[in-house]
């Protein structure tokens, strides 16, 4: 492998039009060979669109011995067994989130990365930023005093352009809010406060298997002692939108639309206090920028990955626990009673 | 054998009403329910529902035929943009006719009437007539497309409700945010027709006219069957947010002083520009666009070599003062099409939708506002 890595893009939807495909372009590490996508005048269209050089093709297979590495951004459903071809032909491989809808196989993901000795990073692309950089560190330095517990909630009315739409099929994304938007809340917070030991979890499904919203309470165990918290997700209400830790001294702060600081918060007698803790020194470049850079820099040994297989399998293997024993989100706006028998009755007596 | 054993295909399914008609028909154990979707990434609440989502626009046939299936009953509360609103109606109507449908549910407005119905319009006998308004004059067009296809043996319903409230409704989401905002004022004390029907009331009235055979070829006003005011509703959202302080009140005569006042289309537009100038967000989307780049970047350059005195001139000719110097309304103004909407004085009847519906508002307003709160409170609305 030389110093310029040689790049196949699988997918070319929403997330590599506006993350990795900006990202790909701009790294001087990496060569965009090929465009992957079913729908040729698609990725086409993309290439113009950044000026690359590159081929395109509606099929991987025939492009796998020409790369050192893809980004597997393929529908959810496409994750695992794309990744088990490429990782068996030698290719390290950046799997946009989640990296399976089955905890089983990415299990066989990671097993098959170790025995062939290739890379297998995991699309985290929020890992990157400064403030889930910062947060660590105040954790570390003991700022908040004991952890009392957390509260996370993201979510807005859903917006996402996706050229496929599989997001709104069980079978293709493997889940609805919980799989999309809290398996990046849930891998921050594993990373953060260790293993979930207890958990709660309801949802909105009303069948389909495509929730709206979740709602989970969680207790961890790990460096920080038992640490519970709730998150809650959603992709039809405007929600707060940001992550509030309380500690025993002072809380912390991520807001989602400033996810590059923390605000601390302590009380001064009877005087409130308030700093926001930022990395001077970071680049501005993109989440998907730093997540990729750290992608090549590994692959050159000389970076760690940020967000490994590994870690992604723990999340998954929550979020399947969290549909088995999932209870549904009381809505008595929507259940409460009526009777549709006894409409049918009176409107077929007149 | 009900109508819920069979297919229904529903339009407008990403919308507030379509989506909770969805719920509904998964409530009350409708065989199958086929959903048209048009823009994919509006169908979160639906998409929890095992109903059929299926891809497709009222403007292109063909995609309807193939949407539409083996469905004979059509909800059809699909709307679009205002060629859509009958051209998307017609289409709809002639692939229905096409493959059998056998009851046509439309979803009409009693704005078919203007948004400010005139004296007499109580009854659905009333005729409509051109309001000069797009969207009231495009609704009564599909009315009468409708009522030929009705006429062609089709079995048609026509549904005209008002205001249709509920979790998911913007009446509400939007009114409480207004609220916080502090620009909602009650004209002439609030006393206006507010027409509310509360969704599932609605929904009671589609359904009833899915079942009932003597509904074919009718037209029915659904509402409440309370005479509640504008003021009634929005003192009812006021209560939501947990105030108790009054309202700012405004005359019917203030209000139209004040639009007389307003001024002309160029002066009003050169203004309306310069004020959206003022905002960072919207000039740097303009500067992307090469040519407002350079006509912005001209007119900038020519404002800052100005003495301060003639830019503050060129500023209040323009009606961009600085923010210091903004003078503040005492009294939020509403805008044209709330004034038109909330100074209604005609109450709808619905005993034409009780006789031959056998139609019952089974959600009073107090209970329907009620569950609204419980929404918005969830929804983190309020």
């Amino acid at each position: 492998m030389g110093e310029e890595i040689r790049l196949a893009i699988l997918g070319c939807g929403a997330i590599t039009a506006i993350g990795h495909l900006p990202a790909a372009a701009a790294h001087p590490g990496v060569r965009v060979l090929w465009l992957i996508d079913s729908d040729l005048a698609r990725a086409r269209s993309l290439a113009r669109q950044f000026h690359l050089d590159c081929q395109v093709a509606s099929d991987y297979k025939p492009v796998l011995p020409q790369v050192d590495a893809l980004i597997n951004a393929l529908p959810n459903h496409l994750h695992a067994p794309v990744n088990l071809e490429a990782l068996n032909a030698g290719v390290h491989v950046l799997c946009e989130k989640p990296l399976s809808t089955a905890s089983a196989d990415a299990r066989a993901c990671c097993e098959l990365a170790e025995k062939k000795d290739v890379l297998l990073a995991v699309g985290m692309n929020r890992r990157f930023s400064a403030g889930q950089r910062l947060l660590p560190i105040a954790l570390r330095e003991g700022s908040l005093g004991d952890l009392l517990g957390y509260d996370w909630s993201y979510g807005g009315v859903f917006d996402w352009q996706s050229a496929s739409g599989f997001y709104f099929s069980r079978a293709q994304a493997g889940g609805g809010a919980l799989i999309d938007f809290a398996v990046h809340l849930l891998d921050s917070l594993i990373d953060w406060f260790g293993p979930v030991a207890h958990f709660d979890y309801q949802d909105d499904d009303w069948g389909s298997g495509i929730e709206a919203n979740a709602i989970l309470e969680l207790q961890h165990s790990g460096e920080h002692g038992p640490v519970k918290g709730r998150v809650r997700v959603s992709r039809t209400y405007p929600l707060s939108n940001r992550l509030l830790i309380q500690g025993s001294k002072a809380t912390a702060e991520i807001k989602s639309d400033d996810p590059d600081s923390v605000i601390i918060q302590r009380q001064a007698g009877q005087d409130k206090l308030s700093e926001t803790l930022r990395l001077p020194d970071f680049p501005p470049t993109t989440t998907f920028y730093k997540q990729l850079d750290n992608f090549v820099e590994s692959l050159h040994g000389r970076q760690k990955l940020i967000s490994d297989g590994w870690q992604a399998v723990r999340v998954i293997e929550l979020i399947e626990q969290c549909y088995a024993h999932r209870r549904r989100i009381p809505e008595p706006w929507s259940e409460y009673p009526l009777s549709e028998v006894a409409l049918e009755t009176e409107g077929a007596r007149r | 054998m009900t109508w819920h054993d069979q297919t229904v295909f529903v339009t407008g399914a990403t919308g507030f009403i379509g989506g909770r008609i969805c719920e509904r028909l998964v409530l009350a154990g409708t065989g199958q329910v086929r959903a048209l979707v048009h823009s994919p990434h509006k169908a979160a609440r639906i998409a929890r529902l095992p109903i059929e989502l299926v891809r497709g626009s009222l403007l292109d046939r063909e995609s309807l035929r193939s949407a539409l299936g083996s469905a004979k009953i059509v909800i059809h509360c699909g709307l679009g943009n205002a060629r859509g609103i009958v051209r998307g109606t017609e289409n709809l109507l002639t692939v229905a006719a096409d493959a059998g449908v056998e009851r046509f549910i439309h979803m009409s407005t009693a704005a078919v009437y203007g948004l400010t119905p005139p004296p007499g319009s109580e009854t659905e006998d009333a005729p409509v007539r051109a309001t000069g308004d797009n969207y009231c004059d495009n609704k009564g067009r599909a009315e009468r497309v409708v009522a030929r296809f009705g006429r062609q043996g089709m079995g048609t319903v026509i549904l005209r409700p008002s205001i249709v409230y509920g979790p998911y409704s913007a009446w509400s989401t939007r009114l409480v945010h207004n609220l916080r905002q502090n620009i909602v004022a009650l004209i002439d004390g609030g006393r206006g027709a507010c027409n509310t029907v509360y969704v599932d009331n609605l929904i009671d009235a589609i359904f009833l006219a899915a079942a009932n055979e003597a509904a074919a070829g009718g037209t029915f006003f659904v509402t409440d069957g309370e005479a509640i005011t504008w003021g009634e509703f929005i003192q009812a959202h006021v209560a939501m947010l947990g105030r108790t302080d009054a309202l700012p009140e405004i005359s019917r005569t203030q209000v139209l002083a004040h639009y007389k006042q307003r001024p002309g289309l160029l002066r009003g537009s050169v203004t309306a520009t310069a004020q959206a100038l003022r905002s960072r967000q919207f000039r740097q989307l303009l500067m992307q666009i090469p040519l407002t780049q350079r006509v912005l970047s001209g007119a900038w350059d020519w404002l800052e070599s100005l003495r301060e005195d003639q830019r503050e001139w060129v500023r209040s000719r323009l009606g961009v003062r600085r923010p210091a110097t903004i003078e503040q309304a005492a009294t939020p103004i509403p805008d044209e099409v709330d004034f038109a909407t909330q100074t209604g004085s005609v109450f709808f009847r619905i005993d034409k939708a009780r006789k031959i519906l056998g139609y019952e508002p089974r959600v009073p307003f107090r209970q329907g506002t009620a569950l609204v709160e419980q929404w918005m409170r969830h929804a983190n609305y309020i």
